[in-house]
């Protein structure tokens, strides 16, 4: 087991890793930006230190500190948390080469899942299903056209090195096609420095249904069931839930069977999520795989009662899990609470919160770095705080969430609290049939 | 870039809170910094590479530049580490240190090395004056921005 986790990030995951480990016996290390030098996971953590200025290139992303900041604290772990360097194979080769471990799959995993088109050829390869489309990157507008026609307009264009939904543009109809496919390419160009590009069925407003994964050396792979994340704003989650309100047992197994299939087939090692769409008629495919712990695990961790990043650690130095799932149990909602203005468009509204109240109570988990009195750097994401709620329902669930959302007190900034008890109030979303365009219809409703 | 777009933007700086405004686009860099009194330096930069329109409004840290100002004013200037590594007073275990307290350093003199990934890294000073403490002891850690020496500046 190591000995010092040394944790290469900030704001609420890196004060969630610095809990774990001190249930586990062991040392922590945090490293902070001097626009960090206040926060929380600073506090906590064992030693700290100083790796940068403000901005997340010159501190969090720069991996020479973090590596050297490593090697002064004698640190013989690194968790790289989510964002920032998680899925970073460079950065997971460097900490091989220096002796330490990366908890995380190695850099030629990272690589291979980094490669959409490949990520989703290697699936198919192995029988998991994917979106109909192109085998691998498409060359020509001519090649583009004919696979459009065997898979059926509408399709979209994407980047293969991409992500975060640059270089995609979705064709309806075949004289569309010039423009966007050489606008695709060359927004790939410009984002990722690679214009290859890949054809694939869009599927009008899927449901966004991921799987957890959890591998160990000994080449053993399992799920911890689903989280739905179809509540989302730009490709942003908002809201997540576990089990998925879409899914009955049958389809969970088949899907969950999917998703261990393609995991075992990359000999995927620590925790990971495959993302599946599911349309309409309860088809599934293959979307993606992040290769890092997410920011919506604890509803996760609620309804299988299991510490996901514990066994990540476990994982990660050569040992089993030691929560193997079971059947989940009840229902479990996450609402990310940002430090955004609903009314002005979500707009970031960083500042120092003048009152705080966390929510309490049965079935209520608050995860979150700030406190009162604390000034929200604006140099980093808005994201301040989780509130995960469970209930022995959906309805009961929800119950709760809306207390808990009224109870939850921020004042000197804006916040997403009042967005989130809307959108409770929406029929749609507390019938659970929803999917990734709702918000979008939601949004414009007001 | 045009020269009253410069000059526009030298306008707002001049009438905001914001201190550091880096634009780039196609290919040319512009950086403007606003000195926290009196000064303000514009300086104007090729980028090698076309690259996309990016904005960086950078804050200055409030409590680094109250100390600084406080030191300055008596003519102390601190020199601090622009890296995370292990300070070392000599450029090997057995040789003389660089430098001493009492001994006169100019600006680019080597003090001390910072060592990190295996690699040595000189630090200079910043600075002509003499050396009138040393914070840290040799081998022991140091952070981003911790302050290595105190210089009186001639």
């Amino acid at each position: 087991m190591f000995n010092k986790i040394l944790i290469a990030n900030r704001g609420e995951i890196a004060l969630r890793i610095i809990r774990t480990c001190k249930e586990l016996g062991i040392k922590t290390v945090a490293v902070y930006s001097e626009a960090d030098r206040d926060s929380l996971h600073v506090t906590f953590a064992d030693e700290a230190v100083c790796i940068g200025p403000a901005l997340g290139k010159d501190s969090y992303l720069k991996m020479p500190s973090i590596i050297s900041a490593a090697q002064i604290t004698g640190a013989d772990a690194i968790h790289p948390g989510y964002g920032f360097l998680a899925e970073n194979a460079d950065f997971s080769e460097i900490c091989q080469e220096s002796g330490i471990t990366f908890i995380g799959p190695s850099p030629e995993m990272i690589r291979a899942m980094g490669d959409k088109s490949f990520a989703k050829d290697t699936m198919k390869k192995n029988g998991v299903p994917v979106v109909p489309g192109s085998d691998g990157v498409v060359k020509d507008v001519a090649e583009a056209i004919k696979i459009a026609h065997e898979v059926g307009f509408p399709v979209i264009v994407k980047a293969s090195a991409g992500g975060g939904g640059k270089g995609m543009r979705i064709v309806w109809e075949e004289k569309d096609f010039d423009n966007a496919f050489q606008t695709a390419q060359a927004e790939a160009e410009a984002a990722f420095s690679n214009s290859d590009v890949y054809i694939e069925k869009y599927l009008e407003n899927p449901r966004h249904v991921e799987f957890q994964i959890m591998g160990d050396k000994f080449g053993n792979v399992f799920h911890y069931g689903e989280r739905d994340c179809s509540v989302q704003r730009r490709h942003q989650k908002l809201i997540e839930e576990s089990p998925s309100p879409a899914l009955d047992e049958v389809l969970r197994t088949k899907m969950g069977d999917a998703a261990v299939l393609g995991a075992k087939s990359v000999n995927y090692l620590g925790a990971g999520t495959i993302e599946f769409l599911l349309d309409k008629h309860k088809n599934f495919y293959f979307m993606e795989m992040n290769t890092r712990i997410q920011v919506e695990h604890p509803v996760t961790e609620t309804v299988y009662s299991v510490d996901l990043i514990r066994q990540q650690i476990l994982a990660a130095s050569g040992q089993k899990a030691d929560t193997p799932p079971q059947v989940p149990f009840g229902h479990s909602i996450e609402f990310r609470i940002n430090a955004e203005d609903p009314e002005h468009n979500f707009r970031p509204s960083p500042g120092k919160i003048t009152s705080l109240n966390f929510p309490g109570g049965f079935g209520v988990r608050v995860d979150s770095h700030i406190y009162q009195s604390y000034s929200i750097p604006p140099h980093y994401d808005s994201l301040i705080a989780k509130l995960i709620v469970w209930g022995r329902t959906r309805e009961r669930a929800l119950a709760r969430g809306k207390r808990a959302l009224e109870e939850f007190v921020v004042e000197g900034i804006k916040t997403t609290i009042p967005f989130h008890l809307k959108v409770l109030q929406d029929p749609r979303f507390i019938s659970g049939h929803f999917d990734t365009g709702f918000l979008d219809k939601f949004n414009s409703d007001k | 870039m045009d020269l009253n777009l410069i000059k526009k933007l030298i306008k707002i700086l001049e009438s905001s809170d914001v201190t550091d405004l880096e634009i780039e686009e196609n290919g040319t860099r512009v950086k403007l910094a606003k000195k926290v009194r009196v000064t303000q330096a514009v300086s104007y930069t090729q980028a090698a590479a076309a690259s996309p329109v990016t904005h960086q409004i950078s804050e200055s840290v409030s409590k680094a530049e109250d100390k600084k100002v406080v030191d300055e004013h008596a003519g102390m200037h601190e020199i601090k580490s622009p890296i995370v590594g292990t300070f070392y007073r000599a450029p090997a275990p057995d040789a003389d240190s660089y430098v001493q307290v009492g001994d006169v350093v100019s600006a680019g003199s080597v003090l001390c090395i910072v060592e990190a990934m295996k690699l040595m890294n000189e630090i200079e000073s910043d600075v002509s004056g003499k050396i009138v403490k040393i914070f840290v002891e040799n081998g022991k850690p140091v952070e981003y921005n911790q302050p290595l020496f105190l210089v009186q500046i001639s």
